[in-house]
């Protein structure tokens, strides 16, 4: 049975652009942006980063949905989290189609990346749940507890609220992720440890060239959201609380504030 | 008004932001470059090509039997910032689809091919 599929095998409408991260990132510095992510200074930001959790969440969806199929001798309570995953990520898609919406843009109006699906090509569903679960959805609660706080700012509670509401899952998806990766690996330190090295993986591919910093610390930008002039962090920040409440440790946060001294990976 | 919770008889939140229209002069070059390939034009096809991206425009073009489209459809559109991905198709009578994507972007007031790729028989740019 084939575990990794390539991200074009998902299935999506015709009228769909799914690109290469490399691709994207051409666009990108041709127009002298940033060239991993729409930033928090670009006049599209809302809608950028919407719309790149939006299709995270399908992504999500859909990798929760391929780990239920590809470990079928998984444990039966694993495959139950699983199916509740998938359920959970639907309706975060649907969500932020509702937001995309909400902020005058629809889902298509940017191009899909391939970037997130690349993060859960694992042939073990323990390194696969280390990936997805405390990988993915530990940056889905750093992005939206930012995104929060944005919301916070700009007074507006459809975007806070929603978000909110989605961050509480997502930290109950890591904290799935921890007692599996743990549970999977029981009696097999070596497995254990490959799963915690691709976790790291990925961890180090979102950590931006080890620009990313706490809230505390994040430096501070004027940008127009809306109708109104708000002060945000001028990148994405590392979301200490959130991150502890999903049982990071203290120690595993603070190697990720360190960056660990690499470079982003794309 | 977008339908924001498909809930009839109740006013929701509305809108706080208003959906960007591609620029006509982005898609009037998209149509340029289309019929351009269509009929073989190549020289029209590289007049709005930057360097980067002619050899693959070279390579589309002739890839085409000359004569076999007569109609294209632009169905996909994606911006980054302020270029645009754009997916089209061609046909003709007794030629099998031909699936081209292609970005644009605007350099004082000319919309150029800065990339293009053939989409026929895939699916996505995954492949490279």
């Amino acid at each position: 049975m084939q575990r990794m599929i390539p991200v074009d095998k998902l299935a999506r409408p015709e009228d769909h652009i799914l690109l290469p991260a490399l691709r994207m990132r051409n666009a990108r510095i041709e127009q002298g942006l940033a060239a991993s992510n729409a930033m928090p200074y670009e006049d599209d930001f809302l809608k950028a980063r919407l719309h790149g959790i939006c299709a995270g969440e399908f992504q999500a969806m859909e990798a929760a949905g391929r780990t239920l199929y590809d470990f079928p001798d998984a444990p039966w309570e694993f495959q139950l989290d699983m199916a509740r995953q998938v359920w959970d990520e639907s309706r975060h898609a649907e969500i932020y189609l509702k937001l995309l919406e909400y902020v005058g843009s629809y889902y298509g109006e940017f191009p899909e990346g391939e970037v997130l699906w690349s993060c859960t090509q694992a042939e073990d569903p323990a390194a696969r749940v280390a990936g997805i679960n405390r990988g993915l959805e530990g940056l889905a609660c750093d992005v939206f507890e930012q995104l929060i706080r944005i919301a916070q700012k700009m007074g507006d509670p459809i975007i806070e609220r929603s978000v909110d509401y989605v961050l509480a899952d997502e930290i109950t998806h890591v904290r799935m992720g921890s007692k599996w990766m743990r549970q999977l690996t029981e009696g097999d330190p070596e497995r254990f440890k490959k799963a915690q090295a691709f976790q790291e993986s990925i961890d180090d591919l979102f950590n931006f060239g080890g620009g990313r910093t706490t809230v505390e610390q994040a430096g501070h930008i004027k940008q127009r959201v809306g109708e109104k002039e708000i002060e945000i962090d001028s990148g994405i920040t590392i979301a200490r609380e959130a991150r502890l409440l999903a049982g990071f440790t203290e120690e595993e946060i603070d190697r990720l504030v360190k960056g660990f001294g690499k470079s982003a990976a794309y | 008004m977008p339908d924001l919770g498909e809930r009839g008889n109740v006013m929701g939140p509305q809108p706080i932001g208003k959906v960007v229209e591609p620029p006509a002069a982005m898609l009037a070059a998209a149509a340029e470059l289309l019929t351009a390939i269509m009929h073989g034009d190549l020289a029209s096809a590289e007049a709005m090509t930057t360097q980067q991206a002619r050899e693959d425009i070279a390579r589309i073009t002739h890839a085409l039997k000359p004569g076999a489209y007569d109609k294209y459809e632009v169905i996909g559109r994606g911006r980054v910032a302020r270029h645009y991905f754009l997916k089209a198709r061609l046909t003709g009578i007794n030629a099998q689809p031909f699936t081209i994507q292609f970005r644009l972007g605007e350099d004082a007031g000319k919309w150029t091919v800065r990339e293009v790729l053939n989409l026929t028989d895939r699916r996505s740019a995954w492949t490279k």
